[in-house]
């Protein structure tokens, strides 16, 4: 059903995701941290690459992605049905 | 009641503060977690991060 | 507007099927200070907000919550699957599989229903903000009551972050709180 190339990409992009949305989250109350924003920009970008390289290979993440015959946004898995796999000593990541 | 002596010189660190108002530190931009640890701490500011402890279960 | 994003903030485990830790996370699901109550209470009070930075914390907030949701959701949804009518019955779900199987449903650890009555919107913004700081607050608490209930090292990890999540909003509706005073102290100067 899912690779665990894929698990991996898909935790990479949650983590890059995440950062990304904390310095938003941190600019919306601090315009003016020059430093923040170019980090933000930074990972924006970031986000930007590992998603197309998701997409290509696995499927649309959002409902306006391009996407390959038939439709693929659909398929399964949808995020609560994976079983988000790791080492045996890190239960999360 | 009474009150102790030296309260009176604290006061001077609390002059620029209103009574009857909540106030919260403005936070600097400083160091940051990378992604993967911003994510197993749910923030990615170091000096935002308070871990529960978690009790032993019986 | 909002569009999905197929994925999850977090990528919440679980390690076995525990039909009480479900129950008990209905708290969060639809309960007073469930992420549910927390996304409607932001995204309806930022209609109101006076500065462009109350506007954007209560509308990134807000949205997050929705992902916070999701996670509580897919939490539910992994600790009840697989389980059978009879073992629910045995774990003192019966009247919730009676009522609506295993399908999720916005109600509380007691099976309360969500309701608006949750949350305020007073169109003052200081008064809004003391709520938000504060429902955060019970919200990290109700956090540390779930994370107490359980010994799933993968329930446990992803309730920490956010539980996590809680402190860091709070921190940024306290800065949002600090700016809409000084933008409402300075406008009555003039």
């Amino acid at each position: 059903m899912y690779s665990k190339d894929m698990m991996n990409l898909l935790k990479e992009i949650m983590a890059v995701d995440f950062v990304l949305y904390e310095l938003g989250l941190f600019l919306d109350t601090h315009p003016n941290e020059r430093r923040a924003l170019e980090d933000h920009n930074n990972f924006a970008k970031k986000s930007h690459q590992l998603k197309t390289a998701y997409e290509e290979k696995y499927g649309p993440l959002h409902i306006n992605s391009i996407s390959g015959f038939p439709y693929q946004y659909i398929n399964d898995p949808w995020p609560w049905e994976i079983q988000y796999l790791g080492r045996e000593s890190d239960v999360v990541l | 009641m009474s009150v102790p002596e030296d309260i009176g010189k604290e006061k001077g660190l609390f002059a620029a503060y209103k009574l009857a108002e909540a106030y919260i530190p403005i936070q600097i931009y400083g160091e940051t977690f990378d992604p993967k640890a911003a994510l197993i701490h749910g923030t990615l500011f170091p000096e935002l991060y308070r871990p529960y402890p978690v009790r032993p279960k019986v | 507007m909002w569009y999905y994003e197929k994925k999850l903030q977090y990528p919440a485990n679980v390690s076995r099927t525990d039909l009480g830790m479900a129950k008990f996370l209905y708290a969060q699901y639809g309960g007073p200070d469930s992420e549910l109550s927390a996304a409607v209470r932001y995204l309806t009070q930022r209609y109101t907000m006076p500065i462009p930075q109350a506007k954007a914390v209560l509308t990134d907030i807000g949205t997050e919550e929705l992902a916070h949701w999701e996670i509580i959701g897919t939490l539910i949804y992994k600790l009840t699957d697989g389980a059978t009518p009879e073992q629910m019955r045995r774990a003192g779900v019966g009247n919730y599989y009676a009522q609506h199987d295993k399908a999720l449903y916005p109600a509380d650890a007691a099976g309360v229903p969500w309701t608006a009555a949750y949350i305020q919107s007073t169109g003052d913004p200081i008064a809004d903000l003391h709520e938000d700081m504060a429902a955060e607050q019970k919200a990290r608490t109700a956090y540390e009551h779930l994370i107490n209930l359980t010994d799933d090292p993968c329930v446990i990890a992803a309730l920490s972050f956010l539980r996590e999540r809680e402190v860091v909003h709070f921190q940024r509706f306290g800065e949002t709180l600090m700016l809409v005073r000084e933008y409402l102290d300075k406008k009555h100067v003039y």
